[in-house]
């Protein structure tokens, strides 16, 4: 172990720690900021010469605001709904078809690979999947949100060498005790490849919470809107001339404040969620890296 | 070992047993293709019907009305059409330069902070700097906008509050030029930065701790650690992690750019993607912007192919 009573040495880990405090302060800095201009009267502003980090006379009339509107709740729960039902389904799709692509005797199984892979590196493009989506009639159609994501390429083949690497004697001996291939994958292979699984789930749930360009092309009816698509149009002024902006009571929050407590709406689900599954996502990377 | 008996009992037979032909097998395996029709009609209609599309689009004069096959068929006409426009040439340009500069300010500042990471001594710190630095990455690119507006607004962002707080006058930042690309990298960086460590830990946490030992004993500093043992147990990954950046290079980072970007800083912010966007389906040029991503994913494919080719060729690992 590397002796911390040399001076060099302790210098050198005094300011690693210091630059990475740093680092990890300007990561969150900003988020601090958010929060407190959300709560910030443009009273206060003005009484303050501008400069407001932590607001002295808080106020929660912004959040009144943006969560009085049912828009914002719908938006929520459309967002809910595509993160569930999309990384529940995709999974579904991904586990049997990396199941079955890691049949080593299946016959056709190269060719089928190649198409997956192709499809990584080859994008139609924006047009071509807009044409598309119009003629399968997805257009304005919740599933416009879930159909397109349900194959997950890359989860698909880390999935494929996750179960080609399981040790071989335990697919062989089920397929000797006569297991069908549903009751393989249901029994056998969705257990095992459990921890691949949650992390691909996760990601997959992340975007899935985060998309917002996908319902812009494809969903002109505000109403299927998902959060992210509402957060957007709020942050763009877009409402300005709607309720949302209408002055009430004597403390008048700014537009400014409101689309920060946007911003806190947007960020909040997440950073409820984040420590608990924090842990998923590093070992979905490593995963990744072992596989690349 | 359950799988040894049950091979040497088979063995025997093996001989015996003529090969089995093609349909054979394919009965064989019947329900397997069952249980792969799902997938495969999701890879033939959202992701090859795409491309069978664009193919087709790219080449003729698509009026909604008449549908793709009733179109007028017009050979490369789109692509003369869309390069004797006279933005093009700054689109693609502005294309090259944003990927480059995010190359240049963003490649490094990952590998530095693994390595910072890598030495930390003291274990909960460096664990709880860790995930504070992750969080950026979970946001969506609206959430980031959000955030730099509330930096760099006009009205009452940071910045200008503290210039008002000081005596100076307000900025235009969001529809300054010259800033356009410094915020939509430097927001880019601070978002990715904590999560571009996880792949160079991943290869770190593999190196033998005793390497650091000897070292020590050997009288190496730090420094000279970092330059024998630290950073040469990372370079392949770093080169590896630079030809897939360079391989992505047509893919300038579209949605963000949608996002950051107006009318006011065109000239500097917009790339391949926000013009298919824009004129493409906004302006309803559909068979001009399926042209422009043609070429995108075209060339795209053959950058993503030598970037591979190389990583293959100097790293020993590739993207596939």
């Amino acid at each position: 172990m590397v002796l911390y009573s040399n001076p060099a040495e302790r210098a050198y880990q005094i300011s690693i720690h210091l630059i990475v405090a740093l680092i990890a302060v300007t990561a969150v800095f900003p988020l601090v900021y958010v929060i407190g201009m959300s709560m910030t009267t443009q009273t206060e502003l003005i009484k303050r010469s501008y400069f407001v980090i932590i607001p002295l006379e808080p106020t929660l009339q912004g959040y009144e605001r943006i969560l009085g509107q049912t828009a914002v709740w719908r938006a929520f729960m459309i967002s809910v709904l595509r993160s569930t039902i999309g990384p529940a389904m995709a999974l579904v799709l991904t586990l049997v078809g990396a199941y079955c692509l890691s049949i080593r005797t299946l016959p056709g199984r190269a060719v089928i690979l190649l198409l997956v892979l192709a499809s990584i590196i080859f994008p139609g493009g924006l047009i071509p999947s807009y044409l598309v989506m119009r003629r399968l009639g997805l257009l304005n159609n919740f599933w416009v949100m879930i159909l397109p994501f349900l194959g997950h390429s890359f989860g698909l083949l880390v999935i494929k060498v996750f179960i080609e690497n399981l040790p071989e004697g335990l697919v062989e001996s089920a397929r000797i005790d006569g297991a069908g291939h549903l009751q393989m994958l249901i029994w056998i292979i969705t257990p095992l490849t459990a921890p691949a699984l949650a992390a691909i789930g996760m990601f997959s749930i992340v975007e899935h919470w985060n998309s917002w360009f996908d319902a812009l092309v494809y969903l002109s009816d505000d109403a299927l809107w998902p959060l992210q698509l509402i957060l957007r149009h709020i942050l763009l002024g877009a409402y300005a001339q709607s309720e949302v902006y209408q002055v009430m009571g004597r403390r008048q929050i700014n537009p400014e404040s409101l689309k920060m407590t946007t911003v806190v709406v947007g960020i909040v689900p997440l950073l409820c969620v984040y420590p608990f599954v924090q842990k998923h996502f590093i070992k979905g990377v490593y995963l990744g890296a072992i596989k690349g | 070992m359950p799988a040894t008996p049950a091979s040497s009992v088979a063995a025997p037979a093996l001989p015996a047993r003529r090969r089995k032909t093609l349909l054979e097998r394919i009965n064989e395996h019947r329900t397997v293709y069952l249980l792969l029709l799902s997938v495969l009609a999701y890879y033939l209609l959202f992701r090859y019907w795409p491309i069978g599309l664009s193919l087709v689009v790219s080449f003729t004069d698509l009026s909604i009305g008449r549908g793709v096959w009733g179109s007028e068929w017009v050979g490369l006409g789109n692509f003369v059409e869309i390069f004797s426009q006279p933005g093009i040439v700054r689109v693609i340009r502005n294309t090259f330069e944003i990927s480059l500069l995010r190359i240049l300010f963003g490649f490094l500042p990952p590998i530095l902070l693994a390595i910072l990471f890598h030495d930390m001594a003291i274990q909960w710190f460096r664990k709880t700097t860790q995930t504070i630095v992750y969080i950026p990455h979970f946001f969506s690119w609206v959430i980031i906008w959000g955030i730099v507006f509330a930096v760099f607004s006009s009205a009452n962002g940071l910045i200008n509050n503290i210039r008002v707080f000081v005596g100076l006058e307000r900025m235009e930042f969001l529809l300054s030029q010259g800033a356009f690309r410094p915020i939509l990298i430097g927001s880019a960086i601070w978002k990715e930065l904590g999560w571009g460590t996880i792949i160079y830990l991943a290869a770190l946490s593999t190196v033998d701790p005793e390497l650091y030992d000897a070292a020590v004993i050997d009288g190496a500093g730090p420094i000279s650690r970092i330059r024998h043992i630290t950073f040469p147990s990372i370079l392949p990954v770093v080169s590896f992690v630079l030809c897939l950046n360079f391989g992505f290079i047509l893919y300038a980072g579209g949605e963000q750019v949608l996002l950051f970007y107006n009318p006011a800083v065109y000239d500097v912010g917009d790339i391949i993607d926000t013009w298919i966007y824009r004129v493409g389906l906004r302006q309803l040029e559909l068979s001009l912007g399926a042209a422009m991503g043609l070429f995108q994913s075209f060339f795209g494919l053959l950058t993503v192919v030598a970037a591979n080719y190389v990583a293959r060729r100097y790293t020993g690992r590739g993207i596939w």
